[in-house]
């Protein structure tokens, strides 16, 4: 454990003459200085010199102020923080994997293309969809990957198309990723259950109508390239008219994109390319258990429809008999999206996973999501406010309805749960939740710890009412309280100068 | 199943509180039509042991080089043990992005540091919290060049940049149909000074040039960045080796305005091409512009010095279509490895990291020279990569080598015409005098001389 509350930037600690890394003898000559003069190296402003004791303390002082899986539940909303288990980590590193060159020739990573291939067989039965590509590095990577895949099909019918239609529930990747493909981005307006509504819809507020799928089809349907769905949705509720959505898209020939962030809650139960879907993608690091690391790295494989595989990102991985070899030859690719083959290592864990797993238990670790998350709402239904009343799959969206009466926000609820060490969900969004609290617990929590969590909520709700200056003060717990934000925005510090 | 913390008692008392029999009877909200009949077509759980032995046997079929000569975007550095066992910290790497800074704020302060050695390898002034690789760090910042020019529409780029940066770049840029990709050749491994010249206009938004280029050759950054912005075009340095660092001027003090490229050469292992390590860093003027994750420093309610995500307004989860990039996420683990690493050199490890591998690519330039059949491609200086023409076959010396446990360089035949027969070597800082010594004598014996 730390005793120490602040530990401070490494460049501090710097002394001039201390090493952290020594190096091996030089066995040849020294170098001739072959460098124009202008282009030596002049020198380092920064750089600490410090030695591996320093930097170790350093870096496991830092540690001790993040809060990870591994210390509890990590309710993320849409994120699916679930266990990362260690053997993955192990499988990735064995020599095999871990020091293969990306430029060697394909007969010399014949395990790493049997087990991209392999990968590519599991997410194709999953996923209902016969092509996939494990080359995107991440989410936004994948949908990118996606959408040009629907740009391209659309320019080898030699059609012309503007729009893609998302629900104003979609993940804020979703526009920014039409918007970098070339796209202008058309917001589908969400039902009072929480699906697409096909019908224009009035905003009671303001008597604006926003047009629905339905209006939108026949009004621009000749400009729609595609929507961009998130199935189940963003408040954890399944889209159960996404098969009818899809025959009127493809009625116009537009083409369905699903993001998959929420795939935890459908494997063994349903499959997209079934109800319709012609390219998803999927995240590794959410539903397939590689490790969020701070934010990454991440994997966003994407699979689709036999229509769009001759577009996919080259190469390709191909089996010939019982050898596999590179495929670059696609003169309809849509090109490469990666340097290499994608984050290799992270597909390594994904295989692990799925191997550990099995289809029985990817299906077991499903339904065991979609029971949590049920738990949860089971048990805090009337202590916190439920926007809408529709079943729910692998997470739950609550929002701050009863508590603002008493002037207590979403946000002093989620600083409140630090004090009782729990991370808080997704706070704010989606956006068609005022005051979202976004929970997904996965498959990972015990029935102890779900408890506990209900427990600190019920806590949290009563302080509210009782107490609400303990909320607004929270945390207290934590290494350091809540931080000014507007401040770092507005005269930004963004590293650290020689003072 | 191991990874699932209930006992059959426990699922009941769920079930029971809910009110339902069993898990499926949740599935309400799915239509019976749209599920799936049937069980998954996969095979079953399998125990560690058992998948160990299968995943161990897929490595297996991997050749594993001693010796490794191959570079091109992919360097074998050596990867100091203390890096490993730290980052395996699970407040590391089983962690999610800083949300609840209170809670994060290890990862914060290590992201800070990590933009600031990464400003002080570059020369510049504002480092992003990382991006996915070298080619989408490419991507990036030829977009971000163009938003920041507005109305100028051509970028240029130098065919010294890495080809598989160059087709990431083209297919992001397809969808953009106003802007132009045009190429500027390259006179004897660097770009030629009088076709740059011939193509800068006032259309020009950004130039892209490899630091060094893809050939191992330096180009002259400061000659390139005076033409460049006379024509009021900004200049991007594309850095596929960042341990070059070590050894050439920070390209942001020899007139890049943005720095970019590939820095799985701190604290990495080949992985066979990832995850990598996009690294991206701006001047400050233009820091409103940089795209994906970045982290400021400010005080907490009592004063205290902490950090935070900020300007937040320029990502999707505000700006949704009208974000400077869609990307949502850093390579949060290897980002971590690279500012442990540049920690662990310090200035001195890493000048005297690069000053081995210019010494190493030396001997083994002036070695392969001595063996008839081999001449050197070009003049320019190099770092730890060159370029040797060869009169003899490139694969039988490639699977001559193969047998000898020696990954050879990499055959550039298949890149350019005039690259024909033509080798890319690499050596690092692992390179010994013993493997080059012996990578000469297999060299040496391969018989098929062209006649």
């Amino acid at each position: 454990m730390s005793l120490r509350s602040r530990e401070p930037l490494i460049f501090e600690r710097s002394v001039p003459g201390k090493v952290g890394m020594d190096l091996p003898k030089l066995d040849v000559p020294a170098p001739k200085d072959t460098r124009p003069a202008h282009l030596r190296r002049s020198g380092f402003d920064a750089l600490p010199a410090c030695s591996e004791v320093d930097i170790i303390r350093h870096f496991t002082r830092l540690s001790k102020w993040n809060y990870g899986v591994d210390d509890g539940l990590y309710p993320l909303g849409s994120c699916t923080m679930r266990h990362n288990p260690r053997l993955n980590e192990k499988t990735a590193a064995l020599p095999g994997f871990a020091e293969a060159h990306p430029m060697a020739s394909a007969e010399h990573v014949q395990g790493n293309l049997a087990l991209m291939f392999t990968l590519q067989e599991w997410l194709s039965e999953l996923t209902g969809l016969p092509a996939v590509t494990l080359h995107p590095s991440a989410g936004a990577a994948g949908e990118l990957t996606g959408v040009m895949l629907i740009r391209q099909y659309h320019v080898a019918h030699g059609r012309k198309r503007r729009v893609i239609l998302i629900p104003d529930s979609g993940h804020g990747t979703n526009p920014a990723t039409a918007a970098t493909a070339g796209y202008d981005v058309v917001e589908l307006p969400s039902r009072e259950d929480g699906t697409i509504s096909f019908e224009d819809v009035t905003d009671p507020s303001t008597g604006k109508v926003r047009k629905g799928f339905m209006t939108l089809v026949q009004e621009i349907g000749s400009e729609i390239a595609g929507a961009m769905i998130t199935n189940p949705n963003t408040i954890g509720v399944f889209e159960y008219r996404i098969k009818e959505i899809a025959a009127i898209l493809h009625g116009i020939d537009a083409l369905l994109y699903m993001d998959g962030a929420n795939m935890n809650a459908l494997m063994g139960v349903a499959r997209p390319g079934d109800f319709g879907v012609d390219v998803m993608h999927l995240n590794l690091h959410k539903t397939f258990s590689t490790p969020h690391g701070g934010g990454g790295p991440g994997s966003g494989p994407v699979a689709c429809s036999a229509a769009l595989e001759r577009f996919l990102p080259r190469p390709v991985v191909v089996k010939e008999g019982a050898t596999f070899r590179v495929d670059w030859n696609r003169p309809e690719s849509i090109g490469k999206v990666h340097s290499f083959y994608g984050n290799f290592g992270i597909i390594v864990r994904a295989l692990t996973f799925c191997l550990s797993h099995g289809g029985d238990g990817l299906k077991a670790a499903t339904l065991r999501a979609i029971v949590n998350a049920n738990y949860i709402r089971k048990q805090l239904e009337g202590t916190y406010h439920l926007e809408y009343a529709t079943p729910t799959l692998h997470e739950i969206v609550f929002d701050d309805h009863y508590q603002t009466k008493h002037d207590v926000t979403t946000l002093d609820i989620a600083k409140r749960l630090l004090d009782y060490g729990f991370h808080p969900p997704t706070i704010y969004f989606p956006n068609i939740i005022h005051g979202a609290l976004m929970i997904e617990p996965t498959e990972s929590e015990s029935k102890d710890e779900l408890d506990a969590f209900v427990d600190a909520m019920k806590k949290i709700a009563k302080e509210a009412e009782e107490t609400p200056e303990l909320l607004h003060q929270a945390p207290t717990t934590t290494p350091i309280r809540r931080l000014d934000e507007t401040a770092a925005a507005r005269k930004p510090v963004l590293r650290w100068v020689k003072g | 199943m191991r990874y699932l913390p209930l006992a059959p008692s426990e699922d009941r008392a769920l079930l029971d509180a809910i009110g339902v029999q069993q898990a499926e009877d949740l599935l309400g909200g799915v239509p019976p039509e749209l599920r799936l009949k049937r069980e998954l077509n996969l095979p079953g759980q399998l125990s560690e042991q058992e998948v160990l032995r299968q995943m161990e046997a897929l490595a297996g079929r991997n050749t594993v080089f001693p010796a490794c000569f191959l570079g091109a975007g992919a360097y074998d550095h050596f990867v100091p043990t203390a890096i490993d066992m730290m980052v395996s910290r699970e407040e590391w790497f089983t962690a999610y992005t800083p949300y609840q800074p209170e809670v994060s704020q290890g990862t914060l302060q290590h992201i800070f540091e990590y933009q600031t050695v990464i400003c002080d390898v570059t020369g510049l002034e504002v480092s992003n919290a990382s991006l996915y690789d070298g080619g989408t760090a490419t991507v990036e910042a030829a977009l971000m060049a163009v938003r920041v020019q507005r109305k100028r529409t051509t970028i240029l780029i130098s065919q010294g940049l890495h080809p598989h940066y160059l087709e990431v770049l083209c297919t992001n840029i397809t969808p953009h149909e106003g802007l132009k990709l045009v190429t500027v050749a390259l006179k004897d491994g660097v770009t030629d000074l009088d076709d740059l010249k011939a193509k800068l206009n006032s259309d020009v938004a950004c130039v892209l040039v490899g630091y060094p280029n893809f050939l191992g050759c330096i180009e002259d950054l400061r000659a390139i960045a005076e033409l460049t912005k006379a024509a009021g075009a900004l200049l991007v340095s594309v850095t596929q080796e960042a341990m070059a660092f070590g050894w050439l001027e920070a390209p942001g003090k020899v007139g890049a305005d943005i720095a970019c490229g590939e820095a799985m050469s701190y604290g990495n292992k080949l992985n066979w091409g990832g995850p990598y390590l996009g690294f991206i860093a701006v001047k400050d003027a233009h820091k409103r512009e940089i795209p994906g994750r970045v982290i400021g420093q400010t005080k907490d309610l009592d004063g205290q010095t902490g950090y935070v995500l900020t300007l937040t307004s320029r990502e999707q989860h505000i700006r949704r279509d009208k974000a400077t990039s869609n990307i949502c996420s850093n390579q949060g683990l290897v980002a971590l490895r690279a500012n442990m690493f540049l920690q662990l050199a310090g200035p001195e490890g890493l000048k005297g990291l690069a000053e081995q591998n210019v010494a190493k690519a030396q001997y083994l330039q002036q070695a392969l020279l001595q063996v008839s059949g081999f001449k050197a491609a070009f003049s320019a200086p190099f770092f730890n990569e060159f370029v040797t023409r060869y009169d003899g076959d490139v694969k039988a010396l490639q699977v001559a080598c193969a047998k000898e446990g020696i990954l050879a360089g990499l055959d550039l035949s298949s890149y350019a015409e005039n690259l024909k027969n033509c080798i890319l070597w690499c050596a690092t800082e692992t390179t010994t005098r013993e493997q080059i010594d012996r990578l000469v004598r297999v060299v040496s014996r391969v018989p098929s001389l062209v006649a």
